[in-house]
């Protein structure tokens, strides 16, 4: 029997006109699940190779994309739907978008390193061309038209030259399921025949966050919801001698105080009980101050071991580029350059602080929460329940915006700890101090450089060593299939879990610190890992893990703030020197697209000082390879010499990220990538004493503020449709801190090495002091 | 001691019972009223992303003390500006800009903004700025928000 037969093809209940209820969906995903279905839901979802693991047509005609890719407030959503819509030849309204759910969206591994487009949209492209290739298929059946001659638009098969001949897709599946493997010889459409992927299709979830009709995460309720608040140490290494229960007996609504380990806990009907709960209960701490002098992290860092028992799979750091002779480049060199790159800690500042909500009964545990790897988490939580897989049931839902690993999957482990203890449902939301003193954070780095130039001002000679740590990695696993360890969260770890997590290694730490120069003779790129760190364990204890970008930013940092340097010592034009040591050749189109667009002019920098107490200056910074996306950035800059502050006027970002599925979605990544990062230059860094990280509400960590944003961000998107779509959240971001260092050289002629460019450093600088 | 009390919100009758009449606005509006515009952010009166308007005026919710809201003081959050059959020009401006990233922040741009457009209907970009000044967004949308409030005002 013909699987495509519609006969043949079993009903699903939840395919029935599945309407209003996928846009903006909050619980009533939970229709989805359990529905009856051909589809054999493994202990990692539905299989990949099948179609209806991926699409479904409702008896409305709509299609549903079922995806394990996480929206995490960037519009990657809107574009897989466009990439869905455009196999199918739907228009993008008669697309839905459902998951991630554990229960029946396909595994797609982490949300993560901006390749929700880039990567995950594949198997998705290959499903819908699929499907489509299978609707056809039907038609030619249904109406007696060979395949050939039917064409597709608008949800309708049809013959050619004959109109009337024509069948809808709700008629030929319409609630039911394809019941096919997906073969990947159907070829999909070539760009050239795109209608919706390259529009700027405005995004499907921005109506319901300006019309407060959106579920955020922190808005989820369930029935008989308790909500409960956490106690963390007041130290990274404390631990609990005693707690006085009765200092919180007086608190309406007490439902319990909860206790696993180190993670403390306390349970309450009502949330502003839970608050002043939390605020109120008395427990004794242990004493801890195992931190460095905060002035001496760099120094600290410089000195600790190299790393040596890497996990298995991953080199420990080391070499990561070598050409050449360095010591006899350096030597024979006309003229030396070193320097040295310092920069801090970095918080992700999400606005809304991490919230999930567990339920766990006898028979089952359902979590929402806003992780970025649904079935690692899954797999972590119910290895620390001591559970199957398959007991747990994740429903993801979209927090508060994630540049990486912030507290959304620590914010699980306590969620399950209080609903385990209560037998309810519990809301954990994080304060504000919870998130900024138990986050990941972005790692301090200290970076040295050593360069040498021949008598004709070109490099002979490129030595950089960088001093890295990384973090625990989010509970995400490894191919093949193992791992969502929980020992990978500070709040398992709280709780007394020993097993340690999946250490991220340095592979991302290490991102792009080679420098994107073919043409450097005596090249050494060195790497030194320091290991994984976490407030509870590891060589310095301070949590370390991904945001945007992971390691890249600092890499790109020192790489192209050296760069720099060498032209300046060579007398050079900036972008000109660039030019002359052979950026591949997509490099140079955007090195040369940005230059045009701001009207650079070519003269070597700091050339043209300003008289007066504001002192203008422009620097650039790129970044690229040939499978990847390239970007040249260039910054304008006021500096201020009485003030000392920074600030930066205009941004020009050229961009090749291959094929654009959204150009107006493209945009706002790439603005919002550059004032994030303008924030991180000019502003961020994390504080801490012996004991804590102290930088715990906006007041000690200030961000960018609209009096501070540029006056314009101009960008030029280099049309490259002829390549597959590449990475967009996180290349232009990684373009700003050396190219506005980079500025403030040009402007006033002293170099600044280390992050943030505060008005302290710069009026430091000025001095002579830098 | 437990009491009870009634709000005006959104042209409508809310009743809340709370332990603490100190209790925030802000818990009362999205727990009892059960609204998803007014959000939580800092708790601290920082980032702005919990403002609703207390007779026209923006308040800081997570810091506005029930005990100070009296039965005829008539509360707007997002939902009560507009909705999508009937927007507030702001409301329509963001969708039009794209003036979204993650959005955590929108409610609390578009109530200041909103306040500021009842005063100035027609501000400058750096009026605009100073309204908004208080108002943190993480996602970096500064730009378009901006483009969108100019937008409003020209409606």
């Amino acid at each position: 029997m013909n699987a495509l037969l519609p006969e043949a093809l079993p009903r699903r209940d939840f395919l029935k006109g599945a309407g209003a209820l996928m846009i903006g969906f909050s619980l009533a995903g939970a229709l989805y699940p359990g529905a009856a279905s051909a589809l054999e839901i493994g202990p990692y979802g539905p299989p990949e190779n099948q179609i209806d693991s991926w699409i479904a047509i409702g008896e409305d005609g709509h299609a549903t994309l079922f995806t394990g890719c996480c929206e995490l407030g960037t519009g990657s959503s809107t574009g897989l739907m466009q990439i869905m819509a455009e196999e199918l030849d739907l228009p993008f309204d008669r697309v839905r978008l459902f998951g991630p759910d554990t229960d029946r969206t396909p595994d797609q591994f982490v949300s993560s390193g901006s390749r929700t487009i880039s990567a995950h949209s594949r198997p998705i492209r290959q499903a819908a061309a699929e499907a489509r290739a299978a609707l056809v298929d039907l038609a030619a059946q249904r109406l007696a038209v060979p395949a050939e001659q039917l064409v597709t638009a608008d949800g309708v098969v049809s013959a050619r030259g004959n109109a009337a001949k024509h069948i809808s897709y709700a008629e030929l599946v319409g609630g039911r399921e394809f019941n096919l493997t997906v073969t990947g010889k159907v070829k999909p459409k070539a760009p050239k025949d795109y209608k919706l992927v390259g529009q700027s299709q405005p995004r499907w979830d921005i109506p319901g966050k300006v019309f407060a009709t959106f579920t955020y995460m922190q808005d989820v309720k369930v029935d008989g919801m308790l909500h409960g608040r956490v106690l963390r140490p007041p130290s990274h290494g404390a631990s609990v001698m005693s707690i006085d229960e009765n200092s919180v007996a007086h608190i309406p609504g007490l439902v319990k105080v909860v206790r696993v380990g180190d993670l403390v806990g306390i349970v309450c009907r009502r949330e502003e009980q839970a608050i002043a709960a939390a605020q109120a209960l008395k427990i004794t701490w242990s004493d801890w101050a195992g931190l460095p002098d905060m002035k001496d992290l760099h120094a600290t860092l410089r000195n600790l071991p190299e790393f040596s028992a890497g996990y298995p799979k991953q080199s420990p750091g080391g070499v990561l580029a070598k050409s050449g002779d360095v010591a006899a480049g350096l030597g024979k060199a006309a003229k030396t350059v070193k320097a040295t790159y310092l920069s801090p800690y970095h918080h992700h500042g999400s606005i809304g602080p991490s919230c999930a909500v567990a339920d766990v009964r006898a028979d089952g545990v359902t979590l929402w929460c806003g992780t970025q790897t649904p079935y690692g988490m899954r797999e972590a939580a119910a290895k620390f329940l001591g559970l199957p897989n398959e007991k747990v049931h994740l429903i993801y839902t979209e927090a508060s915006g994630c540049y990486g690993q912030n507290g959304a999957d620590d914010v699980s482990i306590d969620a399950i700890v209080l609903s385990r203890a209560v037998g309810k449902p519990v809301r954990v939301q994080w304060s504000r101090a919870d998130e900024n003193g138990w986050e990941a954070y972005k790692a301090a780095r200290i970076s040295e450089c050593s360069g040498g130039l021949d008598a004709d001002g070109k490099i002979i000679a490129w030595d950089a060593r960088t001093f890295g740590l990384s973090g625990y990695s989010r509970p995400e696993y490894h191919e093949p299939k193992h791992g969502g360890e929980p020992g990978s969260l500070v709040t398992a770890q709280l709780a007394g879990w020993t097993k340690p997590g999946l250490e991220e290694g340095f592979s991302g730490a290490a991102g792009n610190f080679e420098p994107v120069y073919e043409d450097l003779p005596n090249k050494r790129v060195v790497f030194t890992y320091l290991g994984p760190a976490s407030h509870r364990q590891g060589p310095l204890r301070i949590r370390v893990g991904s945001m945007r970008g992971v390691g890249s930013p600092d890499n790109i940092f020192v790489a192209e703030c050296f760069m720099d340097e060498l032209a300046a010592a060579a007398g050079e034009d900036a972008i000109a020197f660039r030019l002359k040591h052979s950026p591949r050749p997509r490099g140079v189109a955007v090195l040369k697209a940005a230059a045009e667009k701001a009207k650079w002019e070519t003269r070597p920098s700091h050339s043209k000082p300003s008289d007066g107490d504001i002192a203008l200056g422009r620097g650039v910074a790129m970044l690229g390879s040939n499978t990847d996306t390239n970007v040249a950035g260039i910054f304008e800059v006021a500096v201020n010499r009485k003030t000392g502050m920074v600030h930066v006027q205009r941004v020009t970002i050229a961009q090749d990220c291959g094929l654009v599925v959204n150009p107006n979605a493209v945009r706002n990544q790439i603005e919002g990538g550059v004032i994030q990062s303008i924030s991180r230059a000019l502003k961020e860094e994390v504080t801490f004493d012996r004991s804590r990280v102290t930088s715990l509400d906006w007041a000690s960590y200030p961000i960018l503020t609209f009096n501070e944003i540029p006056d314009a961000i101009d960008i030029v998107l280099v049309d490259r449709s002829d390549l597959p779509p590449m990475r967009v959240g996180e290349p232009a971001s990684e373009s700003v801190w050396p190219g506005v260092a980079n500025a403030v050289y040009d402007a006033i002629g002293v170099r600044l090495r280390q992050l943030p460019l505060t008005p302290q450093r710069v009026l430091a600088g000025l001095a002579g002091g830098a | 001691m437990a009491t009870t009390t009634t709000l005006r919100v959104n042209g409508k009758s809310v009743t809340a019972t709370v332990d603490d009449p100190s209790t925030p606005l802000l818990y009362v509006l999205r727990n009892d009223a059960g609204l998803h515009g007014p959000r939580f952010g800092c708790g601290l009166g920082q980032c702005g992303s919990c403002t609703v308007h207390v007779n026209g005026a923006p308040v800081r919710s997570c810091m506005r003390p029930l005990s100070s809201i009296g039965a005829r003081d008539e509360i707007v959050t997002l939902e009560g500006l507009g909705t999508s059959e009937k927007p507030h020009k702001l409301q329509a401006a963001f969708v039009e800009e794209q003036a979204v990233q993650c959005g955590y922040c929108i409610n609390g741009m578009i109530m200041q903004a909103a306040a500021l457009l009842k005063k100035n209907p027609k501000p400058s970009v750096p009026q605009i700025k100073a309204a908004l000044q208080n108002n943190l967004c993480r996602c970096g949308t500064h730009m378009r928000i901006v483009r969108a409030v100019r937008r409003a005002s020209e409606a």
